[in-house]
């Protein structure tokens, strides 16, 4: 039986570890011997201890199938408590509680070594990490809208700090920009919330969609339903309101940029699903699922345009986030058990791509290599960390034997399932831009002849393959055997009709 | 053994990381294990014949776990046209790698081209070879990725350009294939093409006229049918000759062999009844005309030496058309894929000895070749035999195959008398096809001799013409091995 401990554990853990990070990377800065020993030795004890509380609540959960679909966790028992924070655990909170734990461990094994930790405040970014990791995994398991608010708008406040890392003056005015629309978006979901806790008198999920379903008035639930829609998909950068993220991400450490897009990213989609399809809806109480539809459609094809014409490749690679917001928006609206398994499973397989993806960039960027032009005939100088880029590549572009594929898979064939075939039409349509414009890329890297005064520059990093190779074999391994992951999701299917 | 089509499958696998780091040391004996591994799959496929052709089912399966939730196995199946389309598969893989030891011997990354070969191997049979939609596209797409980066590595001119012309388009044609399977499995909730076919017989026809029609379209890309064949002629003229053999005979073939095994056999029968199924196959016919005629015509005024043979593909998958259109009489069928077979062979042969002319005179207008013959001996005889058995001419291979769909179609004419005027213009066509082969050998081999110090090929590309030109004229002689093993094959 899982308790309330076992929830709220991995938070607690990844969040008081953030807090202890701070003193204990400044002693072992001070110093002579075995810093980097010592270091890395800190950081594996978290991640040990703190994957230790995730596998537990995995573990528990997995073991007994409950034969309900969800647990619900008050943080104090009785319903008349109106404040209460409450947790969700069910098949989707516990595998995002999972991904996020160990793309996170991966990239921060990335940041360890692309952010020298020996520099001035290197140890309050390894914490705003880590603080992140905790706050997305609390609102993966966030059981009333409150509390779901407070944890995702806490991963926000502290993206923006990890965004800011390198102080450049491009940074500042993209973290500006973050900012500015986050707390536009939060202003909005808080007038929503408090229509619906007007309407209902509780911000619980279950009581609210309860009451929801039962009204008979519908004008104030749009309302509500609209500025909560649309404060989400600020924060999950649907066209139209993608503007910050192309800046934000290309003006952000690499390391940055790969941790924001696998995991707050990621995170975002997760908050708009659970909103949307577990909620505010089902579609019969508000018909929101074309105007979504459309929003997908415009998302997928704006994104890919956009990254179509684009020369820098970093920012090609987050207009490809934005991309992948409307592949996932396509499933969400499908509102379908297999839209939800694909979903999920995007979470991960895009997650890991991006994150791959910008960590090669990363690499190429710290030699001086950032246009389409400066990446000619890197392939061959650096087989393997461009081989590495490939492979995130041909996952985007939904090739089979890669993560992306089996992704793009469900997603298309849940949007066939609900009777949308012109988005699924859309979708692999703009499949092929994406695979044209990252063949591009391949293109340059291997077609053409490098300069010869960039070719002194090019060295393989050893350290930065690790991280870039564990990505790199479960993007293949992903794409060959899905089985490991889609039996994680697979209890979705029988919990589907929702929440009684 | 239980396990037999597994290994088929595992043992290429297997072998890319020693391909790789043996041909490190040394790519000749890379190319050599590839041809190890094409023999031992030879073999395997071979110790199925006896229960495909004795079994009642006339089938052989092995099934794995795969992905339960999607209803994906990892089912592997042969049964008379599969094994037939795998060995010949491997045939050319085999010579492909044993024509490269000469040819490929001065470029560089040879291990990971040799590496590359062998992983398209394994999407090659894995297309041939399975029933399970999902594994089917899979290896589809596994036959894309390799060839991408073996044109794009070690092609000429510009060869990153014809390569992403070739992965655009057939990746393309792919999502639609794609979007074909996902259908099918929101259908039927199955992903087995035996299950599916009873499945999609109660579906909505509607439906299943939509599917269909996707899936075609997005195999004709792959099989170069006309309004989307623009890819091919880059592609085939820019890869390398081995890649452009195996592009040729196996690739374009596995759209046609999806067409038959697919669109037709899997999806066909439930809306053969209604009018659409009638336009359906007469729109097939349609293209396969224009596809034949296009081909041709193009062939006898292009001047490059390996476009003519490209274009050349363009009208023979034109024939195939065709012959799939009339659709399901157990003749033309028959004939449609000893057709795939006799292509794949005699126009393999044609794109290495093309490739062997290439590589001894370095150039590629065949208005600057002449009287080669008696300086390639070799060469010039495999390629005459390939030329001839393009051409239709007995006793070589395409002629025993051209011959049986003819048979069929006049068959067919009996009962629907659309397919009248179509045979007699593929006739025609024909005779187009004799033309831009003897155009091709009087350019190249006949006439006055126009370079002095000529040699002919080195051993090992001789030796894969010889293979091949003797394959083509064996088949030629007697066909009865594959039409055996086809003919015990039921559709419908």
């Amino acid at each position: 039986m899982i308790a309330l401990l076992d929830v709220s554990l991995p938070i607690i853990a990844f969040i008081s570890f953030s807090l202890l990070t701070i003193p204990a990377v400044k002693i072992i800065r001070k110093r002579k011997s075995g810093k980097t020993v010592l270091g890395l030795c800190w950081f594996l004890a978290i991640f040990i201890v703190a994957g230790t509380t995730v596998a537990n609540l995995a573990l528990k959960y997995y073991a007994e199938p409950s034969p309900q679909p969800f647990l619900n966790l008050s943080l104090i028992e009785g319903s008349s408590v109106i404040f209460s924070s409450v947790f969700l655990v069910d098949a989707i909170s516990v595998y995002m509680t999972i991904i996020f734990t160990i793309v996170g461990a991966v990239i921060f094994i990335y940041s360890l070594f692309s952010i020298n930790p020996n520099e001035k405040l290197s140890e309050r970014y390894y914490a705003v990490m880590l603080m992140i990791i905790g706050c997305v995994v609390g609102t993966a398991l966030a059981g009333d809208l409150l509390t779901l608010f407070i944890f995702w708008e806490a991963t926000a406040a502290g993206s923006s700090f990890l965004m800011l890392y390198q102080k450049t003056a491009k940074s500042l005015h993209a973290t500006l920009k973050y900012l500015v629309m986050i707390i536009i978006a939060s202003a909005f979901i808080i007038y929503g919330l408090s229509v619906i806790y007007a309407l209902t008198g509780s911000l619980n999920f279950w009581e609210v969609k309860h009451a929801l379903a039962s009204l008979a008035d519908k004008h104030l639930i749009e309302i509500a339903f609209i500025f909560i829609a649309a404060g989400y998909s600020i924060e999950a950068a649907v066209v139209p309101f993608h503007m910050w993220l192309p800046d934000a991400y290309t003006a952000a450490p690499a390391s940055s940029s790969a941790f924001l897009s696998a995991l707050v990213d990621q995170g975002s989609y997760y908050v708009l699903l659970r909103v949307l399809i577990y909620i505010l809806t089902p579609p019969t109480v508000l018909p929101w699922t074309f105007m979504f539809a459309v929003l997908s459609a415009l998302t997928m094809v704006v994104g890919n345009l956009l990254a179509l014409t684009e020369r820098n490749v970093k920012r090609l690679f987050a207009y490809i986030c934005i991309a992948d917001v409307g592949y996932n928006l396509v499933a969400i609206t499908s509102v379908t058990p297999l839209g939800i398994m694909g979903n999920l499973y995007f979470f991960l397989a895009g997650g890991i791509a991006t994150a791959l993806s910008f960590m090669v960039v990363g690499i190429f960027n710290s030699m001086g290599f950032k246009t389409l032009d400066d990446f000619s005939g890197v392939g061959r100088k650096m087989p393997f960390t461009s081989l590495s880029l490939i492979l995130a590549a041909f996952s985007f572009a939904g090739v089979p034997t890669f993560a992306g594929f089996i992704a793009k898979y469900l997603v298309f064939t849940s949007a066939i399932e609900a009777n949308m075939s012109w988005l699924a039409v859309i979708g692999v349509l703009t499949s092929v831009i994406q695979a044209a414009y990252l063949l591009r890329l391949i293109n340059y890297m291997y077609g053409r002849k490098p300069n010869a005064e960039a070719e002194a520059k090019i060295k393989e990093p050893k350290k930065l393959l690790v991280p870039i190779f564990i990505l790199a074999i479960a993007i293949i391994f992903l794409g060959i055997y899905p089985t490991a992951v889609l039996n994680l999701i697979d209890p979705v299917i029988k919990q589907f009709p929702f929440m009684p | 053994m239980q396990n037999t089509l597994l290994l088929t499958i595992i043992l290429p696998a297997v072998a890319v990381p020693l391909v790789y780091f043996l041909g490190k040391k040394s790519s000749k004996s890379a190319a050599f294990l590839i041809v190890l591994t094409c023999l031992i799959n030879i073999a395997l496929l071979s110790t199925t014949i006896p229960t495909i052709l004795n079994d009642t089912s006339h089938k052989y399966v092995e099934s794995y776990y795969w992905i339960p939730v999607l209803h994906a196995s990892f089912t592997l199946f042969v049964d008379g046209i599969s094994l037939s389309m795998a060995i010949i598969t491997m045939v050319l893989i085999l010579t492909a790698a044993l024509f490269s030891i000469n040819y490929m011997q001065e470029k560089k990354g040879l291990a990971e081209y040799y590496a590359l070969l062998t992983l398209l191997s394994i999407g090659l049979v894995g297309v041939f070879i399975t029933s399970n939609l999902m594994l089917f596209y899979f290896c589809w797409e596994l036959m894309l990725l390799p060839s991408y980066f073996i044109i794009g590595g070690w092609g000429y001119k510009e060869p990153y350009r014809a390569a992403f012309k070739f992965f655009i388009f057939t990746h393309a044609g792919a999502v639609f294939v794609l979007l074909g399977i996902g259908a099918i499995f929101m259908v039927t909730g199955d992903l087995d093409m035996f299950q599916a076919q009873t499945a999609l017989m109660t579906a909505n026809p509607e439906l299943v006229k939509w599917i269909l029609l996707s899936l075609t379209v997005g195999f004709a890309v792959k099989m170069a049918a006309v309004p989307v064949h623009m890819w091919l002629p880059d592609a085939h003229s820019e890869a390398p000759a081995p890649m452009s053999a195996l592009l040729s005979g196996v690739i374009i073939s596995a759209g046609a062999y999806a067409i038959l095994r697919v669109s037709l056999g899997t999806v066909f029968p439930a809306v053969m009844a209604t009018d659409f199924g009638n336009i359906f196959l007469h729109g097939l016919t349609i293209f396969g005309i224009i596809s034949a005629f296009f081909g041709s015509l193009i062939a006898l005024v292009e001047t490059d030496i390996k476009r003519i043979i490209a274009y050349s593909s363009i009208a023979h998958m034109g024939y195939v058309l065709f012959g799939l259109s009339l659709f399901p009489f157990q003749e033309p069928i028959t004939g449609t894929v000893l057709h795939l077979v006799n292509h794949a062979v005699s126009k393999g042969l044609f794109f290495l000895s093309a490739g062997a002319v290439m590589k001894q005179l370095e150039i590629r207008d065949i208005r600057e070749m002449g009287g080669l013959a008696g300086k390639m001996p070799i060469t010039a005889t495999s390629s005459t035999v390939a030329a001839l058995s393009i051409a239709g001419i007995p006793p070589f291979a395409c002629f025993m195959s051209e011959f049986l769909i003819f048979v069929g179609a006049f068959q067919t004419i009996n009962i629907d008398n659309f397919y009248l005027i179509p045979t007699a213009l593929m006739l025609i066509a024909t005779v187009l096809s004799l033309a831009y082969a003897l155009r091709f050998l009087s350019h190249v081999f006949l006439g006055s001799t126009k370079h002095e110090k000529v040699a002919d090929a080195p051993s090992f590309m001789k030796l894969a013409m010889i293979i091949l030109a003797t394959l083509v004229v064996a088949l030629g002689i007697w066909p009865t091995f594959f039409i055996q093993l086809i003919t015990s094959a039921s559709f419908v």
